[in-house]
């Protein structure tokens, strides 16, 4: 059984919302300390509302798409705020259906902003010496399948998630011999408010697609991100985790 | 680029807790591994356009020898 300790302090970015709020919650559950970051400060109250251990769950709003250059010192802050962090679970993301004939450069940068940019500079923040315990630092990164389905209308978004799985797979080896772990997790179609979009944009194309165990659940996510984190997964890094029930 | 701001940068490059000292023994320090070599490197290219070789860093001792090698660049 996995279980933390308060004084094992998680980022989570997105945490008020679908994966990164499934991951806040559960870490919280299962013991650690968690500093949920999000835009939207209802609705970070809203998910510390569900949390078991509310004395451990602390929240920051923050746009992480604003200074991304100075997100290190951002997160220096909040290590002086919180202590040393034993782990960052990055499920901040967009996602966007954009026909090529559509897609212009400010969208796709604005995509690589939140997809890809802040989260290699959470990586940066989270590597430095001074933010993290050392030996047994985790951290996750909430890739897609899109990044290997590559389907009609994603190519920016495809591309983003596709570069940061190779890039944390790069940083993972810079940081292999500290024992300091980075792990990818590429989930499929999964019940959260970001999906709902999407259906409401892709409509009939998408629903026809098979999934046998059926659509994937907030859960089946944030089980595999929270194993990554924990001491469990001391011997694993590099990967990405594909949570798709197959289809793929 | 004054002395003290390369300090600072080199603290950066080595994230290291401590503030460093300009006669530091750099071997004596853990944080002085390859990718801080590497990255070393990188600064010197992109900050002084000076592209230093590992061969360069093997002689290396303290800081005071890294601003040398940055000649011009880094004034006192």
């Amino acid at each position: 059984m996995i279980s933390f300790n308060k004084e094992q302090v998680y980022i989570v970015t997105g945490a008020s919302s679908g994966i990164g709020e499934g991951t806040a919650l559960l870490l919280n559950e299962l013991g650690a300390t968690v500093v949920g970051i999000a835009r939207n400060e209802e609705r970070l109250n809203a998910m510390k509302a569900k949390c078991k251990y509310p004395e451990n769950m602390h929240i920051e709003m923050k746009d992480l798409t604003q200074d991304i250059e100075n997100l290190p010192q951002h997160v220096k802050e909040l290590k002086n705020k919180y202590g040393k962090f034993s782990g960052l679970a990055c499920c901040a993301g967009v996602t966007a259906v954009q026909p090529l004939k559509l897609l212009n450069i400010n969208d796709v940068q604005n995509l690589f902003n939140i997809d890809y940019f802040a989260p290699l500079m959470l990586a940066k923040a989270f590597s430095d010496k001074r933010n993290n315990i050392g030996e047994g630092a985790s951290a996750v990164f909430i890739s897609s399948l899109a990044a290997n389905a590559c389907n009609r209308g994603m190519a920016a978004y495809s591309g983003a998630k596709a570069a940061l799985i190779a890039s944390i797979r790069s940083v993972a080896k810079e940081f292999a011999l500290q024992k300091i772990r980075f792990n990818c997790v590429s989930p499929s179609d999964i019940k959260t408010p970001m999906q709902d979009w999407i259906k409401d944009i892709v409509g009939d194309e998408r629903a026809s697609w098979s999934y046998p165990m059926g659509l994937g659940e907030v859960s089946d996510v944030a089980n595999v991100v929270v194993f990554l984190l924990s001491d469990a997964a001391k011997w694993i890094t590099a990967q990405n985790y594909v949570v798709d029930c197959g289809v793929m | 680029m004054k002395k003290d701001e390369f300090l600072v940068a080199l603290e950066d490059i080595l994230q290291t807790e401590d503030s460093i000292d300009v006669n530091q023994n750099l071997d004596e320090m853990e944080e002085w591994d390859s990718l801080s070599k590497m990255a070393v490197m990188a600064y010197y290219k992109k900050n002084f356009e000076i592209a230093i070789t590992l061969n360069d860093l093997k002689d290396i001792k303290t800081p005071v020898d890294l601003i040398k090698l940055a000649g011009e660049k880094i004034d006192d």
